[in-house]
Formats: structure tokens, C-alpha cells, sequence
């Protein structure tokens, strides 16, 4: 069992430290911007002014998790769909722009995707399993995937997250990169999971990527199936789009809450997660993950039972 | 339940093929030279000589990409030759990369920059994933994909994951593996770093300064006893262990004490179920950085103390291909498993003082080698190590 202890995130909505999402959510209005926590609560002064937004969310998401779990993470795995953007296009135009031999190094070496992940080992003197995965909209699957596993190898507090980072260059790429008519936004979310109960409320049940998806109602029944549940029987469905609206469940569309960014479905989980919260009669929720076409990730999360 | 190695592929500077590159093993030929891009010309790289339209017509690749994308086509088209797509093994692929479609999308970029106009449709070979997913299309391969992007221990990461991926029942076939083609971005952000050698890089020697960049990719087909049993494949080697640690010290340089390196190398005997003494070989990261090189030693010292066994870095060979590194150095150490060789640390003089390890310099075969172990050390304190051993 894959029990959820704690989760975080930093978004357009005013997400983090509250104890139900559902209770802040709102539609994204027209100003909206990545509503961040004071950093420096987390992060030291010096190391923040270097630190892009994606690294603060990160370092700051998981420094929160760990904050509410007794043990030290055993394992991390992050995923990210375009990684460090912000200091990706800063090298970019410095080594177009920039004449002579020397080139200030910080934005190439904070440009990998792995800056997140190893930022937060730094952080917490963290020496543990340390892995990063991306896989365009199915980055946090994939990532949330290794960390069931390890949970499977025995490890007993696995920190599981994504983070994505919305830059102006984006919108150029819409239509081409990206198809999708939502506002391209920033966020983080980070989990802790672990196979033992504790004060925990709801558990993921499984998660699944297909690359086969010409079908995807065929491929979420199969799911669905395999994990002796139906559609019917989602309590509520967090899709990246309106395809399964008619299922009867209650269903929202998460990118209206979250705004667009590669790893969306990280914070569809914390709202799956609240929803048991606010839902005493609820038992599952099922996330479907559409946002790219011809990709799903499938993650079906249950409340514990008492 | 072991995991065994069933195919392999590499290209680099030094071969295009798993032939071509024993050759060059053997005949102790680097493929280190003058770049031969603008990019590249005022350094010594281990560059593949071909274009990317070249490399499509001449690896028949169906596919126009990226660099990355392409080198990783070609040696996971190779290591799945005679591997037959069937309903009931279920195949993954995960690669790792750190850059993906830089190569491509810096120009555009730089397009767009100067005012110029700039094909947007160039960037959908940008994002990393993508790259992995252009392999899996042309190995027609639908199940699971999945890139690791931890810097220079990606590929490393990558086989790691498929081993336990099958191990867990996920998976029954995987094929795993790294590429990284060489693009400006990565060029200058090397430089950035000032540490580049202008000379051909020496690893492991006191005289070290720096290192030489490469391309290339590198990928091997892991499958279980169950699915060979399937498959009928004979199996090259045994994926024995595997191990990833954190060393949490600096964003890009190595503790001192090699703290990460030595937690790697523990972990991967240790699923390995061997003792430091089996290892009959190391393959070690040995970049040719002065940090990195005193680090790694401090690491396998840590590890195997007085009796260090022959080690080298290929690094010399081949230059630094970052991602797909642990790709291409596993192809290696396949090749010395089966051809009991000890691969020489090429451009090697004098022992590091501060250590006085003296790495292996001529190559030699008929080894008795069982058991070998592979360094991959990424930015962020990424430290991995695998475990190669004979069937």
C-alpha cells in the first residue's frame, strides 16, 4: 500500500500549508500569478536570489513535507516535463549574446532537470536514492511510478513530487509544442509516501502510463478492471479535459484550477487527496491525465479504509 | 531472479557499432580530436563525424530529430536487431539524456533572438521526453517510456530502473540506455565551468586539467529468465547490481571524501550480493577533472582500500558523452567481460599524488574477468554504480 502521509503544493492557488484544497479553490481569474509562500522561511538569503522559481517551489514543497514526517526521505523522485526553463533560456541568451571567454556559469549549471532533485538532497543533507524523470505531460507518472517502487524495495519514507515552470517564450509554442487553451502557469507538488498508515487518510492505489492511447476509454476500463473497480465507481474524476465529464462522477476539469503546466496531474493528486477530506462518503478518485494526445497517465487513489 | 543483458549498441567517436568500437578498444585509438563545428573547433571533442541528415540516410532511420534522438535510434536499433516485438513480453524503454533536442532547438532559438524568423516547429524536438519517445517509435516499441535526466548518470539511472522495473514484474523486456549529442549549449556551458582541457584529457594523472566533451548513445536489452525462456535470446551478461546515492555536497563538485561515490559502489555490491574483492575490473567515471578524479579515488579507496583492482577510465577514448556515458561504458564492459580485457586509461603518466592509484595502461585480453563495476557521477551529486558480471 502506497499511503499518503503528507502533501504540498505551490501553484496559482493559494495552496500551500492549507488543509483542504478544496476549501481555497477557486477558478483562475484573470490576474492570476504563482501565489508563492515566503521563501525564506525555507531557503537561506543568499541561495535564494540565484534560485529560479522552479528550484524555490521544489526546495520549499519538500522542506514542508519534511517537516511533517518523522522520518528522513529513503528515497526521492522527481519529475519535470520541461525541467529549468528560467535558467535554460538565461544561458541560452547569455552564450548568443555574451562575447569572450568568460561566461558566468550558475544559470548552465542550475539548467538541468535534475537541479530540483539534487537541490533538495543539498538542502536537507539528503544522501538517498536521488532521481529525476521526464516525460513530457507524464512526468509526475512516471516519477510517482519509481516511488511506488521503492515503497515495493521496503523504503519507508519516499518523497514523490513535480515541478514545472511557466516562462513568456511558452506562448510562442502554443499550437506547435503544446496544444492547450489554458494560461500557462507554474507549480509544485510534493508528496510523502510510505507503506505504513500512520495519521494517513487516502493511499494510491496504482498508476499507470500507456503510449498506446488511440483508445482511451477502452484503456482507462482496462485500468479500472485490473484494479477490480469501473468508472462508475469513481467518486470523483480529475481529467485534463471534459472526454470522461459524462461518467457520472463529479468530475472537474484540474487545468482550470491549476492553469497549464507539464506536470498538472502532481497537483490533481493533492486534490484527490483533499477531496476525501471534504467528501466523508467518497472512496475513490480516479486522475486521468490527457493533457498530450496519444499519451495517459492513469492514477487512481483511494481512501483508506478505517 | 537475475537480469540479464540480451542486446547491445553503441556509437560514439570511437565506432559506430559494437564491432567497430572493439576495434578501436583494442587497438587503444582515441576519438578524441579538433572539433569540426563552429561550436567545437576551438576544442577537442570526441564528435561522430556525421551530419544529422547523414546519420538518418545512413542508419536508414525513418525518423528526422534531434541529435540526441538520432545517436539514440542507432544504438538501440542495434541492440534491438533480432529482438521481435510479441503480445506477451511486455517492452519498455527508458533513456536517459541530459540535453535532449538542444542541438536543434538553439538554433531556432538563436533565430529567433537575432529577429529572424524561427521554425516553431523545430522545438517539438526539444523537450527530453520527446527524444526517448522518437526512439521507442522507431523500435516500434508502445508500452512504457521513460527518461531520466540526472546529468551524467542518466544512462546509469536508466538501465538501474529497467533491472528493477523487471525485477517488480512491470516490465519483461527493457531497453535501457543514454544519449547526449554534442550542442553549443552543452559546449558552453562546459567552458563556463573552465573546465575543459585544451590538451587531449588525462584522467586519473597528476598532470590532469580538465576534460574533452563526446556524443554518442549507448543501449543495452535487459530481460528476465522468464522472458527468455520466451524470447529464446542468449543472454551477453548479467545486469548483477545497481545503486544510486546522493552526495549532497555541492551542486556541481564532488565531496572530497568521495562520500556519494562510495555509498554507489556499497549499494550495487550489495544488491550484487559480492564482496569488494570479486570485482575484477572497475570502469571508472574518471572525467579527467582534477575534483572528480580525487574524489572517485578517495571514493573507491573508501571501498576496496589497499586492494584496489585494475581500474581505468575510457573517458580518453571517448570523451565525456554525459548522459550516454554509462550507456557506452556498460557496452564496454560487456566487451571486457566476454573478451576477458582490461581496458587502458589512455594518455596516462603519473599516479595522483594524494592517492598513488595507478590506473590499468595497456589493454590486454584473456583476463579472468567475472565481475566488473561502473561509475556514473551526475551534476547535483547523482552518484551511480552498476555491476556487469558473466553469465
Amino acid at each position: 500500500m502506497y499511503f499518503i502521509q503528507h502533501i504540498e503544493s505551490i501553484t496559482h492557488q493559494d495552496s500551500f500549508q492549507k488543509e483542504n484544497l478544496w476549501s481555497i479553490l477557486k477558478p483562475l481569474e484573470a490576474d492570476h500569478a504563482l501565489i508563492s509562500p515566503d521563501y525564506k522561511t525555507y531557503i537561506p538569503a543568499a541561495a535564494l536570489r540565484r534560485l529560479s522559481t522552479i528550484l524555490r517551489m521544489g526546495i520549499a514543497a519538500s522542506k514542508a513535507c519534511q517537516e511533517k514526517v518523522a522520518l528522513e526521505f529513503d528515497s526521492i523522485s522527481v519529475g519535470t516535463g520541461l525541467g529549468c526553463l528560467t535558467d535554460t533560456e538565461k544561458f541560452l541568451v547569455t552564450i548568443n549574446t555574451v562575447s569572450g571567454d568568460i561566461l558566468s556559469p550558475t544559470a548552465f549549471i542550475q539548467s538541468t532537470h535534475n537541479t530540483i532533485s539534487g537541490q533538495i538532497s543539498l538542502d536537507l543533507k539528503n544522501h538517498a536514492y536521488n532521481m529525476t524523470h521526464t516525460q513530457n505531460a507524464v512526468s509526475f507518472e512516471v516519477a510517482l511510478m519509481d516511488a511506488m517502487l521503492c515503497v515495493d524495495e521496503g523504503k519507508k519514507s519516499v518523497l514523490a513530487g513535480a515541478a514545472d515552470e511557466a516562462i513568456p517564450f511558452l506562448d510562442r509554442l502554443r499550437g506547435s509544442l503544446i496544444e492547450t487553451t489554458h494560461p500557462f502557469t507554474s507549480g509544485a507538488t510534493f508528496a510523502v509516501i510510505s507503506s505504513d498508515k500512520n495519521q494517513s487518510i487516502a493511499h494510491i492505489r496504482a498508476c499507470q502510463v500507456i503510449f498506446s492511447g488511440d483508445n482511451p476509454e477502452a484503456a482507462v476500463s482496462a485500468f479500472l478492471k485490473a484494479r477490480q473497480t469501473e468508472l462508475t465507481d469513481s467518486d470523483l474524476i480529475l481529467e485534463a479535459g471534459e472526454q470522461f465529464a459524462s461518467f457520472g462522477a463529479k468530475h472537474h476539469h484540474f487545468l482550470d484550477y491549476s492553469g497549464y503546466y507539464q506536470s498538472a496531474s502532481a497537483f490533481a493528486l493533492h486534490l484527490a487527496h483533499d477531496w476525501f477530506l471534504e467528501n466523508p462518503e467518497a472512496k475513490n478518485a480516479l486522475i486521468i491525465n490527457n493533457q498530450e494526445t496519444g499519451k495517459l497517465g492513469l492514477t487512481l487513489v483511494s481512501r483508506n479504509e478505517a | 531472479m537475475r537480469i540479464y543483458v540480451t542486446g547491445y549498441g553503441v556509437i560514439s567517436s570511437i565506432g559506430e557499432n559494437v564491432e567497430e568500437t572493439l576495434i578501436s578498444l583494442r587497438s587503444e585509438k582515441t576519438g578524441i580530436r579538433q572539433g569540426q563545428k563552429t561550436y567545437t573547433e576551438r576544442f577537442k571533442v570526441g564528435e561522430i563525424r556525421w551530419s544529422n541528415d547523414e546519420l538518418v540516410e545512413r542508419f536508414s532511420l525513418t525518423q528526422h530529430a534531434s541529435r540526441t534522438a538520432l545517436l539514440g535510434m542507432i544504438a538501440a536499433k542495434e541492440a534491438f536487431k533480432g529482438h521481435e516485438l510479441l503480445a506477451d513480453v511486455k517492452t519498455g524503454l527508458i533513456s536517459g539524456t541530459s540535453v535532449g533536442g538542444m542541438d536543434v532547438s538553439e538554433i531556432a532559438y538563436k533565430d529567433f533572438l537575432n529577429g529572424e524568423t524561427d521554425d516553431l516547429n523545430v522545438y517539438r524536438n526539444h523537450p527530453s521526453g520527446t527524444t526517448s519517445e522518437q526512439i521507442a517509435k522507431e523500435l516500434g516499441i508502445d508500452g512504457y517510456v521513460n527518461t531520466i535526466s540526472t546529468a551524467c548518470s542518466s544512462a546509469a539511472n536508466s538501465m538501474m530502473l529497467g533491472a528493477r522495473m523487471l525485477l517488480n514484474g512491470q516490465l519483461d523486456r527493457a531497453v535501457v540506455g543514454g544519449t547526449d549529442g554534442l550542442s553549443q549549449f552543452t559546449i558552453s556551458g562546459f567552458r563556463s565551468l573552465m573546465i575543459f582541457d585544451d590538451e587531449w584529457c588525462r584522467p586519473f594523472d597528476e598532470t590532469r586539467k580538465g576534460l574533452n566533451l563526446g556524443e554518442g548513445a549507448g543501449f543495452l536489452v535487459l530481460e528476465t529468465e522468464e522472458t527468455i525462456q520466451k524470447t529464446g535470446k542468449k543472454p551477453l551478461a548479467v545486469l548483477s547490481g545497481w545503486s544510486n546515492a546522493s552526495d549532497a555536497y555541492h551542486q556541481t563538485a564532488s565531496s572530497p571524501e568521495g562520500l556519494g561515490a562510495t555509498l554507489s559502489m556499497k549499494g550495487a555490491l550489495s544488491i550484487a550480493g559480492l564482496k569488494p574483492e570479486d570485482i575484477d575490473y572497475i570502469n571508472a567515471h574518471g572525467t579527467a577533472t582534477p575534483n572528480n578524479d580525487l574524489s572517485e579515488s578517495h571514493g573507491i579507496k573508501n571501498v576496496f582500500g589497499n586492494t584496489v583492482p585494475p581500474f581505468s577510465s575510457t573517458k580518453a577514448y571517448t570523451g565525456h558523452t554525459l548522459a550516454a556515458s554509462g550507456g557506452i561504458e556498460a557496452v564496454f564492459g560487456i566487451l571486457a567481460l566476454n573478451n576477458g580485457s582490461l581496458l587502458p586509461n589512455l594518455n596516462f603518466s603519473q599516479a595522483i599524488e594524494e592517492t598513488g592509484l595507478t590506473p590499468v595502461k595497456n589493454y590486454s585480453e584473456g583476463n579472468d574477468v567475472k565481475h566488473i563495476l561502473s561509475n556514473s557521477f551526475g551534476f547535483g551529486g547523482n552518484n551511480s554504480t552498476i555491476i556487469l558480471s558473466k553469465v
